[in-house]
């Protein structure tokens, strides 16, 4: 906090140092700046490709030009309606990320920003190619805007503003929750991150930053024209976002900064620039992924004296013994994809405080079962109850919100963020609609993620990871990373935890810690079902075990009862009477090569 | 009737361009996963090569399409080698690299040939066909039929030599092609080069239609993108039959909407791919736990 102070005192008495044209240009530099805020939030810190960024800064602009000139509003009321515009723009243009990401969003973004730049060079409304000129100054309290040194204040305070709040966000519950998206959509939906709702967020944002940037350079330049918005613009944004260091706030600040004045520089020698921040952004592309913002800890890469250990695992306090109800019913469940039958009238239910093991060969449907009942699929036939209620086909988030929790199979751990935050993310179990607070009453904000934060310490302490709390799990054995996710769903205080192969990888002691962590989870109130291919540690951990095999249900009891089922050794070990020996070995290989 | 079939005329030439820009972009993509925002540059690089190397030399437009394949698959041969770093990693970073590889196409083309672009004159400068009152420009056919050309021999190169069938297996499976001894770096570099082979062909076929001119390679490569999400992202038959749909869909648009062809273009675009993002042929890439 402190650096800022000397940074505040610099940028108000900048102007006392420049010349009219230069005080003109950092007008314009501010400009881009929040136009960069805007396109790094939702680029580097919720993960859409938003290449319409340039679309909603014209669009902005182009409706205060409008309404000013032609209906003879008024300068304010014209800008509020144009914020207003961009936003709508924003979510019309987010709504193909509701069903593509990456390059496709990319693509259709930049080809509606295209459409958009057909359109007001077209429409007799918007002065066609000439633009529109005579835009009024905007009126303030008798301060007269047309100076570049007052509107610079102005400039200021609205910049100022936009990137509190732009930082507020991104250290918020909301902004961990759109680097969780970004990271992993799927980890994030099942950890009750509401997906669509944020795409959205994100592009609201966008179209608000757009919107901000556009009124003030309609009353900055009091002209507009198709050319300020064009997709070479767009690429220099993209480049201020890109050097900067787009999953930084700041870093996206500096880049649009330093790139608007290099381009100021070089504006006689334009092809030349254009060139140099091509390669720029190719190398900085390739070398420094994280841009200017991720240089400082690229260069001084800290060595750590001492690796930090794992401190073992703090059992829960034991729940008191509850009346046996049902937690999880599933009945006669069947999912198939086109023609492959994954699961067929799947029934099974779990009590209250049991440790269910499901097993089976691989491809028996263990995993679509998990993705059924935590709602990544829906079951082509049959129910789902959570505690009496039907849940079949719910949204991931809403099942989460309800207390089911699960582990990933491959681990999905947000490689970005820290472990601290990996579990905070689990912790916040807010809607996405609590998200109007953080414009109308953001202490409240601040006071929850306060109780969040202690809430993530008392995890990371129990589950002996608070000494890796700030790493990101990358950089952590697998072992731990495996902790961290059972942590993890285990900070959304779930009523169901569902773990798929936790011991997939772990070493005997670390399996031995397993154990002990999942019978205290149990012990606490939470009731656990486990696929594992470890029967070892099924038979010792399990209360009952449901066998799957080829989608079907083939055996259910007591670990005892099963493992001497003849089905279920039959569908382990094969029917050992029709194995193939060494004479047909032969016809055996023809036989499997003809099935691919 | 008859304005209708001047329209589908002029639809499939451009069609049979955008078709031969989306087969670029798509052998690059299913071969290494990557998306190659610079493609349309690299088509404008090829525009100016063919029709410069034509206009001074006066040598066959065929000797001028060679040199502009030969100069754009060095080209893409750079852009790889730069890139491979990130190939089957990070999406983003790749395709925002690519994005800076255009923006340095774009400016060289300024520097070399200047920012207000030239004329192409058309090499075959007969009169049209009259077929029953639609005039079919003897140039229209002659596009047509190189795309046409230039579509089976990759078709054959993939399907029946070793290289071609390495290179489908790079895209299958990078990681199981390494084991099977085949060189990847070396096959990526390959497709890379056929891609920009290919954008060089669309180029100095496009030049005589459009006027030749340094940014020409943004509208292009957007177009050529989405032709190629339209039919199926690496998809060769779909590239084919999202070229041709673009192709139409923008000559219709241009014919009904004027001057807003390009906003109802890409509105229509967004909206089909809404509506089906995988495209025509694409299959359906579910990542899912």
């Amino acid at each position: 906090m402190l650096y800022l102070a000397p940074a505040a005192v610099a940028a108000w008495l900048l102007p006392y140092g420049l010349g009219g044209y230069t005080m003109h240009v950092v007008d314009v530099a501010v400009i881009f700046a929040v136009l960069a805020i805007g396109l790094g939030l939702t680029m580097g810190v919720a993960g859409q490709i938003n290449l319409a960024q340039v679309a909603f800064f014209g669009i902005g602009a182009y409706t205060v030009a409008i309404l000013t000139t032609k209906t003879g509003l008024g300068f304010w009321p014209a800008a509020v309606l144009a914020v207003v515009a961009s936003i709508v723009a924003g979510l019309l243009v987010g709504i193909p990320a509701l069903r593509m990401q990456s390059h496709y969003l990319g693509i259709v973004t930049l080809g509606l920003a295209l459409g958009f730049i057909n359109w007001v060079t077209n429409a007799e409304i918007a002065g066609r190619a000439e633009g529109i000129s005579d835009i009024p100054v905007p009126p303030l309290f008798g301060i007269d805007l047309s100076s570049g040194y007052l509107y610079y204040y102005l400039e200021l305070v609205v910049f100022v503003l936009a990137l509190a709040f732009a930082l507020f966000v991104t250290r918020s519950p909301l902004g961990r929750r759109l680097r969780a998206m970004r990271d992993d959509d799927l980890a994030a939906g099942a950890l009750g991150a509401e997906i669509p709702l944020l795409r959205m967020t994100a592009f609201v944002l966008s179209g608000l930053y757009g919107g901000i940037a556009g009124v003030l350079y309609a009353g900055l330049i009091q002209f507009v024209a198709p050319e300020t918005f064009n997709i070479g613009n767009m690429f220099l944004l993209l480049a201020m976002v890109i050097i900067g260091g787009r999953a930084s706030v700041i870093g996206c600040v500096v880049g649009a900064l330093g790139l608007a004045f290099v381009r100021e520089a070089l504006l006689d020698v334009s092809a030349f620039a254009q060139l140099g921040y091509g390669v720029i952004v190719v190398l900085v592309v390739v070398f420094f992924p994280k841009g200017l913002a991720g240089l400082p800890a690229q260069v001084f890469r800290r060595k750590r004296a001492e690796r930090p250990r794992l401190s073992p695992f703090i059992p829960y306090d034991e729940a008191p013994a509850v009346e046996a109800q049902t937690v999880l019913e599933i009945d006669q469940i069947t999912k198939r994809f086109k023609g492959l039958i994954a699961l067929q009238d799947i029934s099974l239910s779990v009590p209250a405080g049991q440790i269910r093991g499901i097993v089976g060969p691989n491809g028996s449907g263990k995993t679509t079962l998990f993705n059924v009942i935590s709602g990544f699929y829906t079951p082509t036939a049959g129910r789902v109850r959570l505690a009496g209620t039907f849940v079949t086909g719910a949204a991931p988030y809403r099942l989460s919100l309800k207390g089911v929790a699960r582990t990933f199979q491959n681990l999905r751990l947000f490689e970005d963020l820290t472990v601290r935050d990996n579990i905070l993310v689990a912790a916040d179990r807010t809607r996405t609609s609590w998200i109007w607070r953080y414009l109308a009453l953001p202490w409240t904000v601040s006071t929850y993620d306060r109780g969040l934060r202690s809430r993530a310490d008392d995890v990371l302490g129990r589950f002996g990871l608070t000494g890796f709390a700030d790493v990101v799990p990358r950089s952590l054995p697998y072992g731990i990373q495996r902790r961290i996710e059972i942590a993890r769903a285990m900070a959304m205080r779930p009523s169901l935890l569902l773990l798929d192969e936790p011991a997939a990888g772990l070493n005997g002691d670390e399996v031995r810690q397993l154990a002990e962590i999942v019978r205290s989870i149990r012990d606490s109130g939470v009731t656990v079902v486990v696929i594992e291919h470890n029967m070892g540690l099924v038979m010792s951990l399990c209360d009952h075990v449901t066998v799957l095999s080829g989608g079907r249900v083939i055996a259910d009891g007591t670990p005892d009862e099963v493992a001497v089922d003849p089905r279920v050794v039959e569908a382990y070990l094969g029917d050992s009477m029709a194995a193939p020996t060494e004479d047909d070995t032969d016809r055996e290989a023809e036989h499997e090569h003809a099935d691919r | 009737m008859q304005v209708f079939l001047q329209t589908l005329i002029g639809g499939i030439t451009f069609g049979a361009v955008y078709a031969l820009v989306a087969m670029g972009f798509s052998i690059v993509y299913r071969t290494m996963g990557l998306v190659n925002f610079a493609h349309g540059s690299v088509v404008m690089i090829g525009a100016y090569a063919a029709s410069t190397f034509y206009m001074a030399t006066r040598l066959p437009f065929a000797v001028a399409m060679v040199v502009a394949i030969v100069v754009t698959g060095l080209i893409g041969l750079v852009i790889e080698r730069f890139l491979r770093p990130l190939e089957n990693k990070d999406f983003t970073l790749m395709l925002i690299g690519t994005i800076g590889f255009g923006a340095v196409l774009e400016a060289l083309a300024i520097l070399i040939w200047g920012a207000t672009g030239h004329a192409v004159p058309n090499p075959v400068a007969t009169e049209p066909i009259n077929l029953g009152g639609v005039r079919i420009p003897t140039y229209s056919l002659l596009v047509i039929g190189v795309a046409a050309v230039a579509t089976t021999m990759l078709a054959l190169f993939l399907r029946r030599t070793k290289l071609g069938a390495a290179m489908q297996a790079v895209a299958m499976d990078h990681e199981a092609a390494t084991a099977c001894g085949i060189h990847v770096g070396r096959s990526n570099a390959l497709s890379f080069g056929i891609g920009a082979g290919l954008a060089a062909v669309a180029g100095s076929l496009i030049g005589p239609m459009l006027y030749v001119n340094p940014t020409m390679g943004g509208t292009l490569g957007i177009k050529g993108f989405a032709a190629a999400m339209l039919g199926g992202f690496g998809s060769m038959p779909g590239a084919i039959v999202g070229g041709m749909a673009f192709g139409l869909l923008d000559a219709f648009a241009a014919g009904n909407f004027q001057a807003y062809s390009e906003l109802v273009t890409f509105v229509v675009f967004a909206l089909a791919v809404m509506i089906r993002p995988t495209g025509i042929f694409g299959e359906a890439t579910v990542n899912r736990a």
